[in-house]
């Protein structure tokens, strides 16, 4: 395992808090969770279900805002940074791997791969050389042409990581990404991430429920009823 | 771009079957809209052709300012004099696109066959002016066609006392080409004045009320029954060109003017109550059917656009998330949306155009209303009206999107990826 937590934060939460209103209850999702996250880390959130995982990673991803609390991105308050403005935060800075692959199904693995690129604005040619190499990485060279119905589960979610690291993110965050693959997919997945955090210097945040995944982590935070209950680094 | 007019293309292959129907409801409501444009396109022009030829309206008329409202209580005061005729039409035949002028004289009697007489209403002209006249009346296609050969009436210059009477008149009378009439009118001062005439070769007035009433005599004849050598109640001017009708007459005016001629012009279309009643009602009709196409465009794309937004929250969900702007999102469901709608026009446009060579082809003729005749059934094709209902279905088509993709952009990325 590699220890991480000398190099400076990328993400830093201070005292999130995250409320949900269900009619006329309030759900506390996140009680004053404060967290950084440093990067090159290889970082697992952990627990039981309705524990918070997932609107932690949701608020880590930028795509949720919490009720209270601060949320700073390599120094970047982003409670200043407007719909826009966090949206092009996300499209440069961070990548997403979801439990559902969530690719677009008309389009091909390759055209995937450059879907983020295209957003961001980088000319055809560029994104797919770009789009291209990230496939080679996660070794699905051969299926550039193929739409993901013509894929497999694990080839699907091997797509998806090629997306999510096509740009070059400081951080991917997946939310279950094993959840709906067999023992071996898993498998295959967790040892391409985690050979991309190795290789690439790129921060993953991860939830998961499989016990396999958590052997490979750096650090793991377990999360009961919206509160950090361990933050373990490994050894 | 490039790749979101992909993903727009293929997310409209997507569900093949509601895109198809989406597109079906476009391209026909198209060429509904294009084939009526092009049917009144044709039935307008028919009917400018008829009023400025086949009427012999020409393109303006001049007469003494108030000649159409108080000229038939007192037609000698209203009457332009044989010097003011000579020097107007000198002044009008130096302006460029004056092609002819033609003065004119009505009158009206009786006409009688010597057992019995009937009322007549003529005009009197020029037989040079009438073939002038009347040279632009038909089509090359109408003329090959035959079937109008009943409208053609001649003079003849040598022979003033020939006239030319509607077909309806010369059955009313009995009638034949050559046989000998009288006719009596009154003259300017009031004078009962008859004159024997030959009948000439007989005319279809195109118009179920005068057919059996109208007559075309010759100038001279006119002048000599009304005791007025040399004068004329009206102008009849023909243009090079019928888009230089308005731009003329207020040239010719402002000429006329400043040379002390008091006098006032009509344009064909102000004289053609006919024409102005058929236009209004067709123009009417025209919006009407926009009105209702335009609502079942605007109601499918709405629909499917709709539909689909919500089959594909979860991608939209994902595309914000990796970094679509909202905006991003309405630009790709109204890109969507148009390329659907601009694919129904074109397929529209297509139709349209086998229908109008199936129809045109297939020589159809009909009886319009207040019609002595049948007149064939043709479609043109209307470019400017045809351009604008491309024009304003892409637009409308792509408007009617606006509101399900705003909706979707609004849409919390959660929310939107955890849709099922």
């Amino acid at each position: 395992m590699t220890d991480n937590t000398s190099h400076p934060p990328i993400l830093k939460l201070r005292n999130i808090k995250r409320r949900f209103q269900l009619g006329e209850t309030t759900i506390d999702a996140l009680n004053n969770i404060s967290l950084d996250i440093h990067a090159g880390e290889f970082l697992a959130v952990w627990g039981p279900s309705g524990s918070g995982k997932s609107t932690l990673m949701n608020i880590i991803g930028l795509i949720d805002a919490p009720t209270e609390g601060e949320v700073h991105f390599e120094e970047q308050d982003t409670r200043v940074l407007d719909d826009d403005a966090l949206t092009e935060f996300r499209s440069k800075k961070l990548g997403f791997v979801f439990q559902n692959f969530n690719l677009v199904p008309v389009l091909s693995a390759l055209e995937n791969v450059m879907l983020p690129l295209q957003i961001q604005g980088v000319d055809e040619h560029e994104a797919r050389e770009r789009a291209s190499t990230a496939l080679a990485d996660v070794g699905l060279e051969k299926f550039k042409d193929s739409r993901p119905d013509k894929l497999s589960g694990g080839q699907r979610q091997r797509v998806a990581i090629a997306r999510a690291l096509v740009v070059d993110p400081k951080l991917v965050i997946a939310d279950e990404p094993t959840a709906n693959l067999d023992s071996e997919n898993s498998r295959m997945v967790v040892e391409l991430m985690r050979e991309m955090n190795r290789a690439r210097k790129v921060t993953f945040v991860f939830t998961t429920h499989d016990q396999r995944l958590l052997d490979h982590v750096d650090r793991k935070i377990l999360l009961r009823d919206g509160n950090i209950v361990s933050d373990e680094v490994m050894a | 771009m490039k790749n979101m007019i992909r993903l727009a293309l293929r997310g409209m292959m997507r569900n093949r079957r509601r895109s198809l129907m989406t597109l079906l409801a476009i391209a026909f409501g198209f060429s509904a809209i294009a084939l009526f444009a092009g049917y009144t396109h044709n039935v307008y022009d028919g009917l400018s052709r008829q009023s400025i030829h086949g009427e012999m309206l020409g393109h303006l008329t001049l007469s003494k300012r108030g000649m159409r409202k108080e000229g038939r209580l007192d037609p000698e005061r209203y009457l332009l004099t044989a010097t003011e005729v000579a020097a107007i039409t000198k002044l009008l035949q130096d302006e460029q696109h004056v092609e002819m002028v033609a003065p004119r004289l009505a009158l009206s009697g009786l006409v009688s066959n010597g057992r019995a007489s009937t009322i007549f209403i003529a005009e009197g002209i020029e037989p040079e002016a009438v073939v002038k006249l009347r040279s632009g009346s038909l089509t090359e296609a109408e003329k090959k066609s035959g079937r109008f050969d009943n409208m053609w009436m001649r003079l003849d210059a040598e022979r003033p006392e020939v006239v030319s009477l509607a077909e309806g008149l010369v059955e009313l009378l009995h009638l034949k080409e050559g046989e000998q009439a009288q006719v009596l009118v009154n003259t300017l001062s009031g004078q009962a004045n008859a004159a024997d005439i030959t009948l000439g070769k007989g005319f279809n007035t195109g118009n179920a009320g005068s057919n059996d009433k109208f007559a075309f005599v010759s100038l001279v004849l006119a002048r000599t029954l009304l005791d007025a050598e040399g004068r004329a109640d009206r102008l009849t001017i023909l243009l090079d060109d019928k888009n230089q009708t308005e731009a003329m007459r207020d040239r010719l005016l402002a000429r006329l003017g400043a040379a002390g001629f008091d006098v006032e012009i009509m344009t064909w279309q102000e004289l053609s109550d006919f024409y102005n009643q058929v236009h209004g009602m067709f123009d009417m009709i025209f919006g009407f059917i926009f009105s209702i196409v335009l609502t079942v465009v605007v109601m499918s794309v709405a629909n499917s656009m709709g539909m689909t937004v919500i089959e594909r929250t979860r991608e939209i969900g994902t595309l914000r998330a990796i970094g679509l702007k909202r905006s991003g999102v309405v630009r790709l469901f109204t890109m969507e949306s148009m390329l659907l709608t601009l694919i129904g026009c074109a397929a529209g446009l297509l139709i349209t155009l086998l229908v109008r060579w199936g129809v045109n082809a297939a020589d159809i003729s009909y009886i319009p209303p207040n019609s002595a005749g049948r007149v064939p059934l043709l479609i043109d094709l209307d470019i400017m009206r045809t351009l604008f209902t491309f024009l304003l279905m892409g637009v409308v088509g792509t408007l009617a999107a606006w509101m399900p993709a705003r909706r979707a952009a609004q849409k919390d990325i959660i929310d939107a990826l955890g849709h099922v």
